[in-house]
């Protein structure tokens, strides 16, 4: 596998025990450095609520930092048990843990603690995975088992991983006695992706908690959690936004979108309007959507998506920031804007330096002149919040 | 009689200064009105550009310009293009 032909898509998705504000289910994920070695944690801490959550926040924070600075991911194992702080009334500390360790040519390591096993969905049926199990002591909880393996992933596989919550779904049900457990959720995983091959980590990873969340007719009996590292072929998207600062570079920046493979998307209507005089393609605006603060999203032929700049884009970072789901939010301009981000992987901005000479408008809020600086806080957040790889081009 | 149409502008200067209240405007006009009027979004018009159109939001009115528009301006704006039609 040559290195950058392959991207690791990392998607998860969660619901909390009903009626709990607060997940003690908890995700995390990391890529450190260039060389894109993914850490990818999912740890239930004991109970639920935000006693839970802080169990296990600790845990993940910790795995991560440990993996990070490479240390032997059985001694960080170790010193997470022995670190936890003690529950009162159970005089126990205790938090499930499984920690991904994936490096961009594809090998990965996985420790795992008490969650239900990680699912491998390989290609090639003869990927095998050989776990080890290594014991440690706990001072509150004895010894404990934990399971090391190591393998190499191919293109277009997955690592599926689950909360107990997920696989304990409908416990109870005449039809689920035992609940949906852990090989009928793995059925389900492997014809969702027999179905559709390429479906994203982000994709997968909601539609195993939606259907856990089925199994309890939408009132989830624990926090139901599912993560996924997918080795993809990376989707590739264009954002181009604000005017050149040449006119004469106007021909090249309609090119460069008209040429582009993946998605592309223009922020910004003189943007949109030179393109569109460029390539003599239509704008039309879309009035069916209203919001308050994010201008109508537009539409032009071969262009995925038209929006206003600064306002949208800054609506944009704040869903990021934020960590919204698309899905699940109104739609307006920022969040279809959201959804092509959180779709592909690469995400190049095209970003045109020509002062806004309206915005030189003493009366207006100073927000609006910072696209250049809002276009950095975009990138940093697709990168480090949502791992993706992000790059700026000025002309 | 001729369609009017009515262009609201929905570009950064426009939006910042209130035309989100704007679109609301087709489910606002009188009936006798409304199936005569074409309401379109538009990208800045430019009308925003040296203040010589005076302050944003702008509506286009077949070819008259709204600056600081209202509900109430367009309406007005509207009720005229239908008489001198
Ligand atoms: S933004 Fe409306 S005229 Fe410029």
């Amino acid at each position: 596998m040559k290195p950058n032909e392959y991207f690791i898509e990392v998607g998860s998705h969660q619901h909390s025990k009903f009626g709990q504000p607060v997940a003690g289910d908890v995700f995390v994920s990391e890529r450190s450095g260039d060389e894109g070695r993914t850490i990818t944690i999912l740890a239930d801490g004991l109970g639920s609520g935000v006693k839970a959550c802080v169990l296990a926040t600790l845990t993940a924070t910790m795995a991560r930092r440990f993996v990070a600075a490479d240390i032997d991911v059985r001694r960080a194992a170790e010193i997470i048990m022995a670190t936890l702080p003690v529950c009162r009334q159970r005089k126990i500390a205790y938090s499930t843990f499984t920690i991904i360790d994936t490096r961009a040519d594809g090998s990965v390591q996985v420790i795992e603690h008490d969650n239900p096993p990680f699912m491998l969905l390989a290609k090639n049926p003869k990927t095998a995975v050989q776990k080890e199990q290594f014991a440690i002591q706990s001072q509150s909880t004895g010894q404990r088992n934990l399971y090391y393996s190591r393998f190499q992933l191919e293109p277009e596989d997955r690592i599926v991983v689950c909360s107990d919550g997920v696989t304990q779904s409908g416990m109870g049900r005449k039809e689920m006695p035992l609940g949906w457990t852990d090989s009928a959720a793995g059925q389900f995983v492997s014809d969702l992706v027999s179905r559709d091959p390429g479906i994203s980590a982000r994709d997968l990873s909601r539609a195993v908690v939606l259907r856990a969340n089925l199994n309890d007719h939408r009132k989830p009996s624990d926090d139901t959690s599912c993560a996924v590292v997918y080795l993809r072929r990376p989707r590739a998207a264009l954002i181009a936004t604000g005017p050149p600062i040449n006119p004469a570079k106007d021909v090249a920046l309609a090119n460069t979108v008209r040429k582009f493979d993946g998605k592309t998307v223009i922020c910004g209507g003189t943007t949109a309007n030179i393109i569109s005089r460029e390539l003599k393609r239509e704008i039309t605006i879309d009035l069916s959507t209203r919001d308050m603060n994010v201008p109508p999203p537009s539409s032009m032929k071969g262009v995925d998506l038209v929006t206003e700049g600064t306002l949208t884009l800054s609506a944009g970072a704040e869903l990021l920031e934020k960590n919204v789901d698309p899905e699940a939010a109104e739609p307006n301009a920022a969040t279809m804007l959201l959804k092509h981000w959180l779709d592909s992987d690469i995400i190049r901005f095209l970003v045109g330096t020509k002062i806004n000479d309206a915005h030189q408008d003493p009366n207006l809020p100073v927000e609006l002149d910072i696209r250049r600086n809002l276009i950095k806080r975009i990138v940093r957040l697709l990168e480090q919040k949502h791992l993706k790889k992000a790059s700026i081009e000025y002309i | 009689m001729t369609n009017i149409t009515v262009k609201i502008c929905t570009g950064t200067t426009c939006y910042v200064m209130g035309a989100s209240q704007l679109l609301s405007l087709p489910q606002l006009l009188p009936e006798g009105l409304a199936s005569r009027v074409l309401v379109e979004g538009a990208n800045c018009l430019d009308f925003c550009k040296n203040g010589q159109h005076g302050k944003a939001p702008f509506v286009q009115v077949n070819n008259t310009v709204i600056p600081e528009a209202t509900i109430e301006k367009v309406k007005e704006a509207i009720r005229q293009a239908a008489e001198t039609d």
